[in-house]
């Protein structure tokens, strides 16, 4: 690990149904009530360039997701610059989350963006000029004015980007950023990620993709049946 | 027949006035229901603990009560004898609207419970990780949750125009004053004169048609 420790995990377990958003997709491959998750010990560093691994159904979503307090663990403790999670402002404001089949507001591309910057509270004029560069940083300069049901996946994920850049955030937790998204799309993102990570974001991502684990990851988490199998930095 | 259609095509200004007046009080039932019904429907659609699901359970139930049980219901607290008696509304169009909310406010919270528990789960996670709140929470809400919201209040809308206990009991069915397109049928069908109620009927169930296809048009796609 490399850098302060952001993220701090402790005897963590989750399941199914245990909290808030718990049982609402927060991944695959368990059963209601099942344990799907149990770390005992977790560091993620400032800055850190992470890939989790594994198996699908072996909670690398539901890690994503209870790292950003979007799930709750039945016991056990979430950290975020020494404070819980759940009840950090800071997570909130530095932190977003992506799903690997994004979610869009049923408008336009320009509102979807523009969401991500509102809690920024910043004049109609700048959160404009704000909408535009992120959306010319994932090369969809001019898609403002297009309904989110025009969008192709891959266009739909690099949307979802824009957006979680517009929010100002530096922590970044992806889930599979490039499945749904075709070679140009998928190449974009990784390019804006490079930039991201460049700019000293923390990034954890959760891939199936090689090429996104040994090109861009520092760091390797594997898991396997919700358990820490191997992390190439734990020792780092 | 001839006749029925006669008295809707020649303007007659009874016929028409009784109409008028159904859709007046449908409609500010429907308003005044909104509130309470989108407010109960939206708290009900944020959890699944025990006392939502008792109260959902009584809301359903209450989306099932005979118009009939309902008057008789408010006619206790609106009678001379009942709590509220001394506010004087006893078959006036304010007991009519009053009886019709009660009617409605269970359904508005129904259909917006059911229709947003089938909002995608992502849409909360989504919120909450970009950070949203207040205005900007609300403004999202309504933008997904917008055919829903509006097929409640067309179905209310609908349930309310049709519906006959209520606006007997507490309406007293009173010519120019609490006399509905219901009521009216029921008293001219009595009476044998079923002109007027055959094209009240027809009023009524064209209202009832241009209602089911705004709800169908309404309901969001992967619903129809």
């Amino acid at each position: 690990m490399t850098g302060e420790a952001l993220f701090r995990v402790r005897d963590l377990e989750f399941s199914y149904g245990a909290g808030r958003g718990a049982g609402r997709g927060a991944g695959r491959g368990a059963g209601r009530g099942a344990a799907a998750l149990s770390i005992e010990a977790l560091d993620i560093g400032a800055k850190e360039r992470v890939a989790l691994v594994g198996p699908n159904g072996s909670g690398k979503t539901s890690l994503l997701k209870l790292l950003n307090a979007l799930a709750v663990p039945r016991s056990g403790e979430i950290l975020f610059e020494g404070e819980p999670a759940s009840r950090s402002a800071s997570l909130r404001r530095r932190s977003v989350y992506l799903h690997q089949h994004p979610f869009l507001f049923a408008a336009t591309v320009a509102y979807n963006v523009g969401f991500g910057c509102a809690r920024l509270g910043l004049s109609r004029a700048a959160r404009e000029e704000r909408v535009a560069a992120a959306l010319a940083r994932v090369g969809l300069a001019g898609f403002g004015r297009r309904r989110h049901r025009a969008l192709s996946g891959g266009e739909a994920q690099r949307v979802a980007l824009a957006r979680a850049l517009a929010t100002g955030a530096d922590v970044f937790l992806l889930d599979e950023p490039t499945a749904s998204a075709d070679t140009v799309s998928a190449r974009l993102i990784v390019k804006v990620l490079e930039e991201e990570a460049a700019r000293g974001a923390t990034i954890l991502i959760a891939t199936h993709e090689k090429s996104l684990v040994e090109g861009f990851a520092a760091r390797i988490i594997r898991l396997e049946g919700g358990r820490l199998a191997d992390d190439s930095g734990a020792h780092a | 027949m001839n006749e029925a259609f006669g008295l809707l095509l020649s303007g007659d200004a009874e016929t028409w006035a009784i109409v008028g007046r159904s859709l007046r009080f449908s409609f500010f039932s429907t308003v005044f229901s909104l509130v309470p019904g989108l407010a109960l429907g939206l708290w009900l659609a944020k959890g699944d603990d025990r006392p939502r699901r008792a109260i959902s359970a009584v809301i359903g139930a209450l989306t099932a009560v005979p118009t009939v049980v309902i008057g008789l219901f408010v006619y206790g607290f609106l009678s001379r004898s009942g709590p509220l008696g001394f506010f004087g509304l006893l078959y006036t169009p304010s007991a009519v609207v009053i009886g019709q909310i009660l009617l409605s406010t269970p359904i508005v919270a129904s259909l917006v419970w059911a229709g947003l528990s089938r909002v995608d789960p992502r849409f909360d996670e989504t919120v909450s990780t970009l950070g949203g709140r207040g205005l900007a929470v609300a403004g999202a809400v309504l933008r997904e949750g917008a055919p829903v919201f509006a097929g409640a209040v067309v179905a209310a809308f609908g349930r309310v125009t049709g519906e006959v206990g209520v606006a007997m009991m507490l309406g007293g069915n009173i010519r120019f004053s609490t006399r509905t397109m219901t009521t009216a049928i029921a008293l001219d069908a009595s009476k044998g004169e079923f002109e007027r109620a055959i094209s009240l009927g027809i009023a009524l169930l064209a209202i009832a048609l241009v209602v089911n296809f705004t709800v169908h048009i309404l309901r969001p796609r992967n619903d129809r």
